[in-house]
C-alpha cells in the first residue's frame, strides 16, 4: 500500500536559553491511508513537536535539522509557509490538546467552521458553506446545529468545544488528521465519547489519523498501529495487537505494567523508576538505559538500532540482539497469546 | 452574578460628585493661596499707581477680602445659577471668553486624538507583523526615544527647524491676521502643534497595540487557525486584531483627557488661542473665575472619562458577558 505520509530520520532541535533541546531524534514512520497510528509517550518525549513539525507549526526557535517529510509522495521538508498554507486543512489538519483555548473566544463557532471551509473553496456560495457547516456539526455530534451556529465558544462545554475543533479540522476533508492529545483536557466520560467519535468519523471518512497520547489505555480504544516514543525517539512500533500482546522494549513493558487495569489486586501501582533525561544533552547510548532494570552494558555505550521482530513490528533495544541474554517478558504469558 | 443597576450607577454617580467637589475646593484654595496679586490682572499697570485705600476698595468690590470659604460658598451659589463670574483680565463673562477659544482646542485635540489612535493602530500592527525585524526594532526604539523628549523642547526644536530655518510653516497662532476664513492658512498653523500632540502619545499606544497583538498571536487558537490553512494576514487582522480592539477602544475612552490635556502645553508654546493657553494665562494672572471654570471643565472631563472607561472595561470583560449569556443559553444546551 502506498503510504500517505512518510517521515524519514527526522530530527528537530529547539533553541533554548539552556542550550539546544533535541526534541525529535531520528524518527522514521509511515502512515497508510485510512489507518489510525497512535504515538504514545511521556510528557516531553517530543510527540507534540513531531505533530507540529509535520504541520510546520513549530515555534520560531525550532528547526528541522535533518530528515525528510514526504506527504502524498511530495517532499515537503523545505516548504515555505506560503506553500504549507495550501496543504494545511486540505491535506492534513490538527486537533489540539486544550479545546478551551483552541477556539477564538470572540467569533461564533459556526463562523469559525465556515472560515475553514471558505479558505479552501473561496468560490463556494454562502448558503452552501452554511449547509456544509451544519453537515459538519451534525457529523461531530453537535445537536441543534442551526441554533448553535451563532453561539460562542464560552457557551460550549469542553466536550462540545472539542467536537467543534474536530469539525474545523475536518472542514476541508483532509486526508490526514493529527490529533494531539485530543482528550487529555477532558473529563473521563467525555474522553470516551470523543475517542469513539474520532474512530467513528475515521471509519466513515477514511481519514488517516495520527493520535498522540500519553495513555496506552486511551490508545487501545482506537489505534490500528502504535508507536512508543521515548526521549525524542521511537523505541517500538507495531500493530496494536503486537505492541499490546507482545511488547519487546523494556520501556513499553514499564508503560504496560503501570496501567491501572493491569494492577488489579496489587497494593501499589507499578511505576517506572526515575525521570526521563533532559533532551538538551541526551545521554550516549540508549536514553532509557538508566531507568531500565534489564539494561546491558552496551545500552550505555551505543544507541540500539531498530530490530525487526515481524514485518510490522520493530523495537530499538539491545535485548533483541542475538548475542543478548534471553529475558522473559515481565508481562508473563501475555507475550504468546 | 446579578447586580442592582440602580445601586451600581448610584455608587458611580456618588464617586463622581465627590471627586468633583474635592477638585473644586482644591483648585479654589490653591489658586487663592498662591502668591501674587489678582488686582494686577484686573487693573493692569494701573495697579502700581493705586493708593492703599483704592486697592482696598477694589478688593472689597471684587469680593476678595472675605475668608476663602465664604468666597467658595458664594462661588458655588452663583455656579448653581449658571453664573461663573467675569474674567478679571478680559472683563467679560468667563463662558464667553471660553466659548470664543474652545473651538480651537477641540479642533487640535480632536484631530490629534483621531490621528494618534489611527496612527498607533497602524504602527502597532506594522510592528507586530514584522516582529523583531528591523522595521519593528527601528520603530520601537525610535518611538521610545521620541516619547522621552519633553513636549516643550520638541516644540521649540520643530519651530526652530520648520519656522525659523526653513520658513515652511508658521510658528504661532491659529491663523495669520487677515486670513481668518482661509482654511488653508489655518491648516498650516495646525501642522506643527498637531505633530507634537500626535508624536507625544503615538508611541505609547502603538507599543501597546504591538504587544497585545503579539500576545494574541501566541494564543492557542492561532495554531488552530494556521492548521486550518489561514494566512498570516487573516490570522493577524481577522482574528488577533479583532480580539485586541475592545481593550483598545476602552483605552481610547480613558485617554481622552490624556491626549486633550497634552494640547495645553503645546498651545502655550505655539501661542495657539485654545483653552490650554488660556488656562496657563489665567493661572499666571490670578484670573480666578476663569481658572476655576477651566480647571473644572478639564477635571470633570478626566473624572468622567475614567468612570466611563471603568464601566466599559467591566462591560467587555468576557467573563462577565459569558456569565449572562450562559444563563440564557443553558436552556438550549444539554
Amino acid at each position: 500500500m502506498e503510504e500517505l505520509l512518510k517521515i524519514e530520520n527526522l530530527t528537530v532541535g529547539i533553541a533554548s536559553p539552556a542550550g539546544k533541546v533535541q526534541a525529535v531524534r531520528d524518527v522514521s514512520l509511515e502512515l497508510h491511508p485510512g489507518e489510525v497510528l497512535a504515538i504514545v509517550g511521556e510528557s516531553g518525549c517530543g510527540k507534540s513537536i513531531l505533530c507540529k513539525t509535520i504541520m510546520k507549526l513549530l515555534p520560531k526557535s525550532a528547526k528541522i535539522e535533518g530528515g525528510k517529510i514526504i506527504a502524498n509522495g511530495v517532499d515537503i521538508t523545505d516548504y515555505a509557509d506560503k506553500d504549507m498554507r495550501r496543504l494545511r486543512g486540505k491535506l492534513f489538519s490538527m486537533i489540539f490538546q486544550d479545546p478551551m483555548t483552541a477556539l477564538n473566544p470572540t467569533i461564533p463557532i459556526g463562523k469559525q467552521i465556515a472560515e475553514a471551509i471558505a479558505i479552501h473553496e473561496p468560490k463556494l456560495s454562502k448558503e452552501k458553506v452554511y449547509n456544509r457547516v451544519i453537515e459538519l456539526m451534525e457529523l461531530v455530534g453537535i445537536k441543534q446545529p442551526h441554533e448553535r451556529y451563532k453561539l460562542y465558544p464560552y457557551n460550549f462545554s469542553g466536550g462540545m468545544r472539542q467536537r467543534s475543533v474536530m469539525a474545523i479540522a475536518l472542514a476541508a476533508n483532509p486526508k490526514i488528521l493529527l490529533a494531539d492529545e485530543p482528550t487529555t483536557a477532558l473529563d473521563v466520560t467525555i474522553q470516551a465519547q470523543i475517542l469513539d467519535l474520532l474512530r467513528q468519523i475515521q471509519t466513515k471518512l477514511g481519514t488517516a489519523t495520527i493520535l498522540v497520547s500519553h495513555d496506552l489505555g486511551v490508545v487501545a480504544r482506537c489505534a490500528d498501529r502504535v508507536a512508543i516514543m521515548y526521549a525524542g525517539r521511537i523505541v517500538e512500533i507495531g500493530t496494536a495487537e503486537e505492541v499490546y500482546y507482545d511488547p519487546r522494549h523494556p520501556y513499553t513493558w514499564g508503560l504496560m505494567q503501570s496501567l491501572p487495569a493491569l494492577n488489579k489486586g496489587a497494593k501499589e501501582l507499578k511505576t517506572i523508576p526515575g525521570m526521563p533525561p533532559t533532551l538538551i544533552d541526551p545521554p550516549k547510548g540508549d536514553a532509557f538505559a538508566c531507568r531500565n532494570e534489564y539494561a546491558l552494558e552496551i545500552d550505555y555505550l551505543e544507541q540500539p538500532p531498530m530490530f525487526r521482530i515481524t514485518d510490522t513490528h520493530y523495537a530499538a533495544t539491545w535485548l533483541l540482539d542475538p548475542r543478548a541474554p534471553k529475558i522473559d517478558s515481565p508481562m508473563g504469558g501475555m507475550g504468546h497469546v | 452574578m446579578r447586580r442592582n443597576p440602580a445601586l451600581y450607577y448610584g455608587k458611580k454617580a456618588l464617586v463622581f460628585l465627590l471627586s468633583v467637589f474635592v477638585l473644586s475646593v482644591a483648585v479654589f484654595y490653591i489658586s487663592r493661596l498662591a502668591p501674587g496679586d489678582p488686582l494686577m490682572s484686573y487693573y493692569g499697570e494701573r495697579t502700581e499707581k493705586m493708593s492703599v485705600e483704592e486697592k482696598e476698595a477694589a478688593r472689597e468690590k471684587l469680593g476678595l477680602n472675605d475668608p476663602i470659604y465664604i468666597q467658595y460658598i458664594r462661588w458655588v451659589e452663583n455656579a448653581a445659577k449658571g453664573e461663573f463670574g467675569i474674567s478679571f483680565k478680559y472683563k467679560q463673562d468667563v463662558m464667553e471668553v471660553i466659548g470664543s477659544r474652545i473651538g480651537f482646542t477641540l479642533i487640535l485635540g480632536g484631530i490629534g486624538f483621531v490621528l494618534t489612535f489611527a496612527g498607533a493602530l497602524l504602527l502597532g500592527v506594522l510592528c507586530a507583523w514584522h516582529e523583531d525585524k528591523w522595521v519593528d526594532k527601528i520603530l520601537c526604539k525610535g518611538g521610545t526615544l521620541l516619547s522621552c523628549i519633553p513636549e516643550f523642547w520638541l516644540s521649540l526644536a520643530l519651530i526652530l527647524i520648520f519656522a525659523v530655518t526653513l520658513r515652511w510653516l508658521p510658528s504661532s497662532g491659529a491663523y495669520d491676521i487677515g486670513y481668518k476664513d482661509d482654511w488653508l492658512n489655518r491648516v498650516t498653523h495646525l501642522i506643527l502643534p498637531l505633530t507634537i500632540v500626535v508624536l507625544q502619545h503615538l508611541w505609547y499606544y502603538a507599543y501597546m497595540v504591538r504587544n497585545k497583538l503579539l500576545e494574541e498571536t501566541r494564543a492557542d487558537y492561532v495554531l488552530l487557525g494556521k492548521s486550518k490553512g489561514l494566512s498570516k494576514k487573516d490570522i493577524m487582522l481577522k482574528h488577533c486584531l479583532r480580539n485586541v480592539l475592545p481593550s483598545y477602544i476602552s483605552m481610547m475612552a480613558i485617554s481622552v483627557p490624556h491626549v486633550v490635556g497634552g494640547t495645553y502645553i503645546v498651545e502655550t508654546v505655539f501661542s495657539y488661542p485654545g483653552i490650554g493657553a488660556l488656562s496657563y494665562e489665567s493661572a499666571r494672572y490670578h484670573d480666578y473665575n476663569l481658572l476655576m471654570v477651566l480647571c473644572m471643565m478639564t477635571g470633570v472631563l478626566v473624572i468622567f472619562c475614567n468612570l466611563i472607561g471603568g464601566i466599559i472595561n467591566e462591560r467587555i470583560d468576557p467573563r462577565i458577558k459569558a456569565n449572562e449569556v450562559v444563563q440564557i443559553s443553558e436552556v438550549t444546551v444539554d
